[in-house]
């Protein structure tokens, strides 16, 4: 059987030299041994000698082994070298621990403090741990005990990829804790997530001044190295959105709600393009492409970054045809060569584009520029990668972070900088949502049939063109 | 590191097990395997790849260290945490189908499920004897599909809804491959290193030792890739090789013996079925039930192994209760 499989660490002939060459040194030594033993048996008594030879057949050479276990010839040779460092001897052995299983606890190991807000998917409460004092926010999952499906799967997956991450801008679920009634199916389910103070969306929505130009960089950098560490996990977000950003009064950004979430591979599986609320959809999960990637989130993340120096929602389409139209009005028509292949799309075969000159001007190149013009050059160059309409032009989290934008003047804020707002979600008061929600599981996905998109550049000569500069910017 | 790391049974929990159960060890131990055989044979006819339905094996041995083996049918039990595990994974099955192949599995002669691979073929079926009805009626179906729903609430709850499940089976290619033990009897078939150590790995999911639940998934690899480089008389490097994947020698000792002893362990279960007179497709609460009767008229003089018939009366009623609850 051996000669078929060969491996690695068989014999050879190389290796065969070898042991033939360590028999005969040791053959050697041997006799030089025996003869030593011989002159001194012929120097002195008998008794000595046969001391002598009790002494050669401790060295083994011939007898049976006394132990069977071996060692490593580089644990030999580290204990030669340094005979005296006994550390070496165990070798430093890798511990996994993935911790041990047990029953939930109950929701009464909590007191519940307020209501913080009230969504599509469930309610979130303000919380206090009874043993240990600390504030948490209960998040409970909607079920539906109609639903003959079980448990929804949104929730169990939400569950299953907040206890996987481990970062510091993604929000730490810390249990998950079940409502008394244990003996029937579940009506309540609770997910304790560690609380943060603020929503990005209040906060913009608050706030009298825009952020610092500085702010808005610690903002994203910390948005673009949660959103890489879910991307290396094969985790896709996809309802990034700034109602689902929080911010601690220590200037942490965390990236929450993943009821929208899900793990995925490569290649690609096919996804349902219902996903990520309108405002923040990227134009191929409008178009209906069912294969698509981190991309998705990367589109969000750039329409995130205009919302943060406006502190308006970027793109507000009323519905799905609109929001198109609203891209393609920033962003510039799509030909095949800034998007190769975008015609075969579901949604994009029917689609009637304005020419690429329309009113003279052409209608292919991005607005970017001219909506933002206090913005420095390495930010238009920035933003326009997140909103470029090809998915695969767009720049991943990590090729974000090394933009030159975070690394130009002004720097980013350091966290400890950061400036603290009044809680919203600390008081009684309710966050009230005016961006809609994300899609629901099953909804039937909009089919735009035939759309005239050749209008939306006509009042394009009104805008206010580039320039400008600012004197607060840092 | 996630995908390295498994959550462990706490000693706690494989002693309170062991040591006060409420059935001998030897039932659950039989439980135990005729269960993740049925979990396996489930996967296969609802083609679910083995990721899914191994991991369907992991969760189940670990919900059985939180709750106890007899409060749910065993059948039941394997296809509402089946079912939960395709539910989790990129592979969903109906509970329509879960229910169709698990009236058939539990309707087949048993030797179909548990045959030893030296038996000869279960015969084919007599046309002419009538064939067990292996499908449920509408109403039958309902009661299933609310007792899998009940059931799965009631597995997360235990779980404290963590499913994760690291399996080692890709780690030990990837052990081979650091070993150079891959690519070079390039056709190996089924008796190639690759292949048996998966298989050694597939068949530690059917341990009532719950090796997945003692052990991490680097050290099952290990134990894995040795087991069947000796079998096919593969030569093995000469230093401690198991130390650069993190596995202490002990450790290592341990799962080769017990990956190697699931074979025998395999038969003495077959015997111990075939002994409490099962006949058709799984054992069933009632065989354990009337398997702990039997025992008990034997040891009944000392009452040491009895079970006290006044709590198995109150035990049974309140499942009685349940059950109807759950129906309504």
């Amino acid at each position: 059987m051996s000669s078929k499989t060969k491996s690695r660490w068989a014999d050879d002939e190389a290796d065969a030299a070898l042991e033939a060459q360590l028999k005969k040194e040791k053959e050697e030594k041997r006799r030089l041994k025996v003869a030593k033993a011989r002159k001194l048996e012929a120097a002195k008594q008998a008794r000595e000698a046969s001391a002598a030879a009790a002494q050669q057949e401790g060295d083994g050479t011939n007898g049976p082994p006394a132990k069977r276990r071996r060692i490593s010839p580089a644990r030999e040779a580290a204990q030669a070298t340094a005979p005296s460092n006994e550390s070496n001897d165990a070798p430093k052995l890798w511990r996994f621990y993935g911790g041990a299983f047990a029953k939930s606890r109950s929701v009464e190991n909590y007191d519940k403090l307020n209501d913080i807000e009230e969504g599509a998917y469930g309610w979130v409460s303000r919380a206090k741990e009874v043993a240990t004092g600390k504030v948490v926010a209960l998040k409970k999952l909607k079920i539906d005990p109609r639903d003959r499906g079980g448990l929804p799967i949104t929730g169990l997956r939400e569950i299953q990829i907040l206890k996987d991450c481990d970062h510091r801008n993604v929000v730490q679920l810390r249990e998950v804790v079940v409502g008394d009634d244990t003996s029937k199916s579940f009506s309540n389910i609770f997910l304790v997530l560690e609380f943060l103070e603020h929503d990005l969306k209040s906060i913009l929505e608050d706030m009298p001044e825009p952020f610092l130009a500085s702010e808005v960089k610690t903002l994203l950098k910390q948005l673009a190295s949660g959103v890489a560490y879910l991307h290396d996990n094969w985790i896709l977000h996809r309802d990034l959105k700034t109602s689902n950003l929080l911010l601690n009064n220590r200037g942490q950004l965390k990236i929450a709600d993943f009821g929208m979430a899900r793990y995925v591979g490569d290649p690609a599986p096919k996804l349902t393009q219902l996903v990520v609320t309108l405002w923040y959809r990227a134009p191929e999960l409008l178009l209906g492409a069912v294969r698509y990637g981190g991309a998705v989130d990367m589109w969000s993340v750039g329409c995130i970054f205009g919302e943060l120096l406006t502190r308006e929602p970027l793109l507000q389409g009323r519905n799905e045809v609109d929001e198109l139209a609203k891209i393609f009005e920033l962003c510039g028509t799509p030909t095949d060569d800034t998007w190769p292949g975008f015609r075969r799309l579901p949604n994009a075969r029917a689609l009637r584009l304005p020419s690429t000159m329309a009113n003279g001007r052409a209608t292919t190149g991005s607005g970017v520029r001219a909506k933002f013009p206090l913005l420095t050059a390495a930010g238009v160059g920035l933003l326009n990668g997140l909103l470029t309409l090809d998915p695969k032009k767009r720049p991943t989290a990590k090729e974000m972070l090394a933009h030159e934008y975070f690394a130009q003047d002004p720097k980013p804020k350091q966290e400890a900088m950061f400036p603290t707002f009044p809680s919203k979600a600390g008081q009684e008061r309710r966050r009230r949502r005016e961006t809609p929600n994300a899609p629901v599981r099953g909804q039937q996905a909009a089919d735009f049939g035939a759309v005239d998109f050749s209008g939306i550049f006509s009042g394009r000569e009104r805008e206010e063109r580039g320039g400008g500069f600012s004197l607060r910017m840092v | 590191m996630a995908h390295m790391a498994n959550p462990l049974a706490t000693p706690d929990q494989l002693f309170q097990r062991r040591s006060y159960g409420s059935l001998p060890i030897e039932l659950q131990d039989t439980i135990f395997f005729a269960t993740q055989c049925l979990t396996q044979a489930a996967g296969l006819l609802l083609q679910l790849p083995q990721s899914v339905t191994a991991q369907a094996n992991v969760l189940l041995a670990r919900y059985w260290l939180v709750e106890s083996m007899m409060s749910h049918e065993f059948s039941d039990t394997s296809a509402a945490i089946l079912y939960l595990t395709a539910k989790l994974s990129p592979h969903p099955r109906s509970p329509r189908d879960i229910c169709n192949v698990y009236s058939y599995l539990v309707t087949r002669p048993t030797t179909a499920l548990f045959h030893s691979p030296t038996a000869p073929p279960p015969p084919p079926h007599d046309p002419a004897s009538p064939s067990p009805p292996y499908y449920r009626s509408e109403s039958a179906y309902q009661a299933f599909h609310t007792r899998l729903l009940t059931l799965e609430a009631r597995a997360l709850h235990a779980l404290a809804f963590d499913t994760h499940v690291a399996l080692p089976h890709a780690l030990a290619v990837t052990y081979l491959q650091a070993l150079d033990f891959l690519g070079r009897g390039a056709k190996d078939g089924p008796n190639g290193l690759g292949a048996r150590a998966v298989a050694y790995l597939n068949t530690a999911l059917l341990s009532p030792q719950m090796l997945y639940l003692t052990s991490q998934p680097n050290a099952l690899a290990v134990a894995a890739v040795y087991n069947a480089a000796r079998d096919v008389g593969a030569k093995m490097p000469e230093c401690e090789w198991w130390e650069v994947f993190d596995v202490e020698r002990e450790e290592l000792g341990f799962l080769v013996v017990g990956m190697r002893s699931v074979e025998g362990w395999g038969a003495v279960m077959r015997e111990d079925l075939r002994g409490m007179g099962v006949e058709r497709g799984m054992v069933t609460r009632g065989d354990v039930e009337a398997e702990l009767g039997r025992r008990g008229l034997v040891v009944g003089g000392n009452g040491s192994n009895g079970v006290d018939p006044e709590e198995e009366m109150a035990r049974r009623m309140d499942e009685k209760m349940a059950e109807m609850e759950a129906d309504v």
